[in-house]
């Protein structure tokens, strides 16, 4: 764990001094103990370079496998606006996926607004449209989701998920981080309920932070990969917002590894500093052993590509 | 029916598929210039219906001078072989009657009854000159659109879903990923109930006669009636008629008097079926020299008591329209589109054709039924709990062929306020239940709706001026029932002409201000749900 120290007091400084002490470390040998890789450049390349930091696409996607990517196309909002995820994103790992033998790749969201408009105004639809075997779709209708129990889940007792995600060999999470009004931030553990059914009863029933760390425990995306290139600091989710420009991508197993370093991303709010234990769904997750808030106790690989 | 023509039965096949596949077409995203609205424009009621409305006549409507020529020349062709709803009048009667031919002794009782429809256009044209406009409730190209978006477009989704329901397993089977995702959207339109025994009774008139609409009641077949009766090309009888009355009963139209070498002109509409039955073929049709000639006419019979019963209901109506409450408040919850034009005029000047709700990408846009009074039903108002406006849609107004909704770009829209949102704290599960629910902030697409700390917890508060009244925040909040965000008409902005992003700057509204922030800093109890606070 001694290199885990080393990165935390890393990071620690590298929170209040980020242009400083961010330096690429190179890639490692030995990847088994890696939590994240940060990198920064490029969108398309620092996809890349972040999934082979990790092995390469092939750990997580089987030859002729079913994958699921999941990225915020929630709302009518052109890629610059940043509530949505960056297209290029999405179309770098939906070809990454389609490099590692992938079957079928599907682009899968359940917006909150008009689906076709949203699909459209994101541009990921556009952009995906020349990758093999790459389908973007919204699914919106009750036909298409299928009730799970929720054996964990402190509020959330049963929810209605979306059968391709159930269907899937892999889901890959590719969320925006942005603020958001109900739950301060919104990045891989929020950008899961765009695979249910029913919203509302999030809000309007139960406790919203608990059923966010509730549905993380049902599903399990085998890589979440957050999409830092532009952070809407406030505003969010739908915005306008203000924009910062980390133009960095995170990647990480752990879902909750990888939402509490994006708390660490930026100040939120006109510069107000959260710890990620004080994102109740993030703390919520990290109670119910879904994986480590404490960014100091990660292991994280910087690198920055030009 | 053995009489018909083939040329007649082929061309109304096309000119209704024809209007099926344009109203079809008739969705988000349009194409500038494309005239989805080609029969709406066709038809001169309609223009005059818009130019009653609002003193103008879109120039798209430039088309009905081309039916206006097409009867000047040869008779109430558009009757028989453009117009969709004779064509499908016609097709129903060969369904409801079975072929049978027309009575003569039901065609004596009925005769009369042609009459009405003059009367019904007198009493349409009286009444709209004097301000009261309702076209639209007996205009063909109206009804049938209206009927078509409102019912036979929601059924046709419907069946189409479950054909892909059906589809599904052997799609997934297949391995055809997007075959077996597909789904529509399922239309729903209010008052489709209304709307379909209107035209249910239009097609069941075929048990009284054939062409029943057609022949008493349509107020633009009268109107095309009036200026097909000098046309030179028309129907005429050579030497060597028996007067053995097969063409009278071949007529669809009763427009063959006892003298069969005459013809009611005003009731022809050319579909050649005379021509066809006549044995001894000397029915012809074709230029005729001087066609004011007697024995070509045979004048429709107005009565002086008909005209004047006309004249008093058009009067009437028109006083009853003008002194309805309707006229002073057009209600607190009746949402226009973004576009329409101020309230009097755009009740006058839509003509209730369904274009807007057909076009509609969200389905919010529904015909008003008892929302808007009498003089408004049809009209589309926002039905905002079933969907909000889309901000990238602006195409109500561009297909809208009189222009009551104005077409207007995609910024034009944004400004043109159709009505503000309130928060209804009483309601607001986060105002009153203490609950983490901020979904109108989330959605709202201009962040009129922020947070902000009210006693340790975070509240919902408006800020108006950011606010254009889409209604998405309506659409969204999750309780049951009423929605505890409303948009009410409050602070619309209805022009004429001019632009909505100058009005709205003079408002002082900006869509894109970001002086109110979602903030953790705590306001004193007691807040309200605007801000800043009065």
């Amino acid at each position: 764990m001694a290199r885990a120290g080393r990165t935390g007091a890393a990071l620690g400084a590298a929170t209040l001094f980020p242009q400083v002490l961010t330096r690429a470390w190179g890639e490692q040998e030995d990847k088994h103990w890696l939590d994240l890789a940060v990198v920064q450049g490029p969108t398309a390349a620092a996809v890349e370079k972040a999934v082979s930091l990790f092995g390469g696409m092939e750990r997580f996607v089987k030859k002729g496998g079913r994958v699921v990517l999941k990225p915020n196309m929630s709302f009518p909002a052109p890629p610059a606006a940043g509530a949505t995820t960056s297209p290029e994103v999405v179309a770098a790992v939906a070809s990454l996926c389609l490099k590692a033998g992938a079957g079928e790749i599907l682009v899968l969201d359940n917006p909150i607004l008009q689906p076709r408009v949203c699909l459209e105004n994101s541009q990921i639809k556009s952009a995906c449209a020349k990758i093999g075997k790459t389908r973007v779709l919204a699914v919106t209708d009750r036909k298409f989701f299928t009730e799970i129990p929720v054996p964990m889940g402190k509020a959330l007792k049963k929810v209605e998920v979306m059968q391709d995600v159930l269907n899937a060999d892999a889901v890959i999470n590719l969320p925006v981080a942005k603020s958001h009004g109900s739950t301060e931030v919104s990045f891989g553990l929020k950008n899961l309920m765009g695979l249910i059914w029913d919203r509302r009863y999030f809000h309007n029933d139960i406790d919203l932070d608990q059923a966010i760390a509730d549905l993380g425990t049902v599903i399990h995306p085998c890589l979440t990969i957050l999409d830092a290139t532009r952070v809407m600091t406030e505003g969010g989710p739908f915005g306008p917002g203000h924009l910062e420009y980390p133009q960095k991508i995170i990647a990480g197993i752990n879902p909750v590894a990888v939402d509490a370093y994006g708390v660490t991303l930026s100040r939120w709010y006109d510069g107000k500093i959260f710890s990620p234990r004080q994102v109740k769904h993030i703390l919520h997750a990290a109670e119910l052993g879904l994986g480590e808030i404490d960014p100091a106790k990660l292991d994280i690989i910087r690198s920055k590509i030009s | 029916m053995r009489n018909r023509t083939f040329f007649q039965t082929a061309v109304q096949f096309l000119t209704l598929a024809a209007f099926v596949l344009l109203l079809f077409l008739t969705v988000y995203p349009i194409s500038q210039g494309f005239p989805y609205d080609f029969y709406l424009r066709l038809d001169p009621l309609a223009a005059l219906g818009a130019w009653l409305g609002s003193g103008g006549i879109p120039a798209g409507f430039i088309l009905c001078l081309f039916v206006v020529g097409l009867t000047l020349a040869g008779g109430r062709l558009f009757c028989g072989y453009l117009c969709p709803l004779g064509a499908i009048v016609d097709f129903s009667d060969l369904l409801i009657r079975g072929g049978k031919k027309s009575h003569p002794e039901e065609n004596d009782r009925l005769r009369r009854g042609r009459n009405l429809k003059y009367y019904l256009l007198l009493t349409l044209l009286l009444s709209g000159f004097l301000g009261f406009s309702w076209f639209y409730v007996f205009d063909p190209i109206s009804l049938i659109t209206r009927s078509f978006t409102t019912f036979v477009y929601p059924a046709a989704i419907f069946l189409a879903n479950i054909f892909l329901d059906l589809a599904r397993p052997l799609a997934r089977y297949l391995g055809l990923t997007g075959l077996a995702h597909a789904s529509l959207s399922q239309p729903l339109y209010a008052a489709n109930f209304v709307t379909f025994l209107v035209f249910a009774a239009i097609l069941g008139l075929a048990y009284f006669s054939r062409r029943f609409w057609c022949r008493y009641l349509c107020p633009l077949g009268a109107g095309l009636g009036f200026l097909a009766w000098c046309a030179p090309v028309r129907r005429r009888v050579e030497a060597g008629c028996t007067e053995c009355g097969r063409c009278r009963s071949a007529c669809p139209m009763d427009a063959i008097p006892a003298d069969p070498r005459r013809t009611v002109q005003a009731e022809c509409t050319g579909c050649r079926a005379c021509a066809r039955v006549c044995p001894e073929a000397v029915v012809k049709f074709g230029w005729v020299p001087n066609p004011r000639r007697k024995e070509y006419r045979s004048e429709v019979d107005f009565s002086r008591r008909g005209f004047l019963a006309a004249a008093g209901t058009g009067l009437s109506l028109a006083l009853l329209g003008r002194t309805n409450p309707a006229r002073a408040d057009h209600g607190p919850g009746l949402i226009r589109p973004p576009g329409a034009i101020p309230e009097p005029e755009f009740i006058r000047t839509c003509i209730r054709c369904g274009e807007c709700l057909k076009s509609c990408i969200t389905n919010t846009l529904q015909p008003a039924v008892f929302e808007s009074g009498f003089e408004g039903l049809w009209t589309p108002r926002h039905q905002m709990r079933l969907a909000g406006c889309e901000q990238s849609c602006n195409v109500c107004g561009q297909v809208c062929p009189t222009q009551a909704i104005r077409a207007l770009t995609l910024e034009e829209k944004k400004h043109a306020r159709i009505g503000t949102a309130v928060i209804r704290k009483e309601k607001c599960i986060a105002w009153e239940k203490n609950r983490l629910c901020l979904i109108c902030d989330e959605a709202c697409p201009y962040n009129a709706i922020v947070f902000k700390m009210v006693e340790g917890r975070k509240r919902p508060f408006l800020d108006a001026s950011k606010c254009n009244g889409c209604g998405i925040c309506e659409k969204v909040c999750p309780i049951q029932g009423e929605s505890a965000i409303t948009v009410s008409s409050q602070g619309e902005i209805r022009l004429r002409r001019g632009s909505y992003r100058e009005e709205a700057r003079r408002r002082n509204l900006e869509f894109k201000s970001k002086e109110l922030k979602d903030t953790f800093e705590e306001e004193p109890p007691g807040s309200g749900t605007v801000y800043p606070p009065k």
